[in-house]
């Protein structure tokens, strides 16, 4: 992937900068026009044109539906652990893989999060 | 997209036995319980759990595994050795008891390596 | 109370029961040779009659039929007849010269203890492996 199609993928968004920390903003994409870049880029081969894909769900409809799911997967474990203390009669067993699905869940949107931070960072490191 | 990690046939095929395990071992809990009681006839897990999971794991669907339920059910193979109607032996009861806690060994070791090897591929640090 | 130990209602109440049958063993051997126990009558020996109890609490998911406690269900006198043994000096005797022992057998009552300390055993057995398999189940996930 060249850094044309990169840039065109970076988009701000309000849900997604939601999950960045305060004070963070992406950049507005106005700076980074495409036909500006194109104008940059040397003459090169037209850009194969993509395979017909289904309806494109952005990279923010991705990671909020991520965040759904690990928010579900930890309702679960905590319910079924509730029933295990209440005595409601949730067998042993599966409190306990229920509570550890959910945790590493939630340990796989921490490093998706990082990794986003990372990449983040390292976008804004790059000269213009 | 998370319930794709959860979804190795192995993994669900081992939870499942997992419960039939802990279901076993109740069975047997109370087949010992009733090692004295006239007429007691003895209990296991249905036979046709072992069955059906074997043909759901030959199937490949990991949905069809995870909805497969365990039952108990008195043992119509069990015979009784005495006149008091009674179908434990207690031999057999006990080595029933070594086999199963050594399956539930089995079963606790295959779901935490699931486990413990995903969380590897996501912090690529073991443990 | 919460469900840890599983099937231990069951184990519970047969260690229970093998314990009330323990004793009333021992209080027939103790008692074998009493002409005398209540109102000139000789003592009876006491028979303990186990029965089981269907277990309702144990209506988890995963079971279709419950796991089954015992329970001693009454604690009767033997029904046979004392031993009627020829005793003319014995105080007890009767207008014969015999006096009523114990219908007690003792071979009896130590082959029931036996087999009442054989059962108890067994219910440790199961506890303790219970007890092995709440801590493994405890133990998945866990990095060493």
């Amino acid at each position: 992937m060249d850094a044309l199609s990169l840039f065109r993928m970076v988009r701000p968004d309000a849900a997604l900068s939601a999950y960045l920390p305060a004070g963070i903003q992406l950049p507005p994409s106005k700076t980074l026009a495409p036909k500006d870049l194109e104008q940059l880029q040397p003459a090169a081969a037209p850009l194969p044109s993509p395979v017909a894909r289904p309806a494109e769900t952005s990279f923010a409809d991705t990671l909020s539906r991520l965040v759904d799911e690990v928010g579900h997967k930890q309702q679960a474990g905590a319910a079924a652990v509730n029933g295990l203390l209440s005595g409601q009669n949730v067998p042993l067993h599966q409190a306990v893989i229920a509570m550890e699905e959910a945790s590493v869940s939630f340990q796989l949107m921490v490093e998706v999060r990082n990794k986003l931070l990372e990449s983040y960072q390292e976008l804004m490191r790059m000269q213009v | 997209m998370i319930d794709a990690l959860f979804n190795q046939p192995n993994y669900v095929a081992a939870k499942k036995l997992l419960d039939a395990t802990v279901l076993r071992h109740e069975a047997i809990a109370s087949n010992l319980a009733n090692l004295e009681t006239p007429n007691y006839k003895r209990l296991d897990v249905a036979p046709a759990f072992a069955t059906s999971l074997q043909q759901a794991m030959n199937s490949q669907d990991t949905q069809r595994v995870a909805g497969l339920k365990p039952q108990l059910a008195v043992d119509a193979a069990a015979t009784a050795a005495n006149r008091d109607g009674n179908t434990v032996q207690l031999e057999s009861e006990l080595m029933r008891l070594n086999q199963n806690s050594l399956e539930h060994t089995l079963e606790t070791q295959l779901i935490s390596g699931s486990l413990l090897r995903l969380r590897m591929a996501i912090t690529g640090r073991p443990a | 109370m919460i469900n840890l130990l599983t099937g231990v209602n069951s184990t519970a109440s047969a260690l229970n029961a093998e314990r009330i049958r323990m004793e009333v063993v021992s209080q027939n051997i103790a008692n074998a040779n009493v002409s005398n126990y209540q109102d000139g009558q000789p003592y009876q020996r006491q028979v303990v009659r186990f029965e089981t109890m269907l277990n309702a609490q144990a209506g988890q998911s995963l079971t279709g039929l419950a796991p089954e406690t015992t329970q001693v269900a009454r604690v009767e006198k033997d029904a046979r007849p004392p031993r009627l043994i020829y005793d003319p000096d014995n105080p007890f005797s009767d207008a014969n010269g015999c006096v009523a022992v114990p219908n007690v057998n003792i071979h009896e009552e130590m082959v029931d203890l036996i087999t009442a300390s054989r059962a108890f055993e067994a219910n440790l057995a199961v506890v303790k492996s219970a007890r092995n398999l709440a801590l493994q189940t405890l133990a998945i996930g866990k990095r060493s």
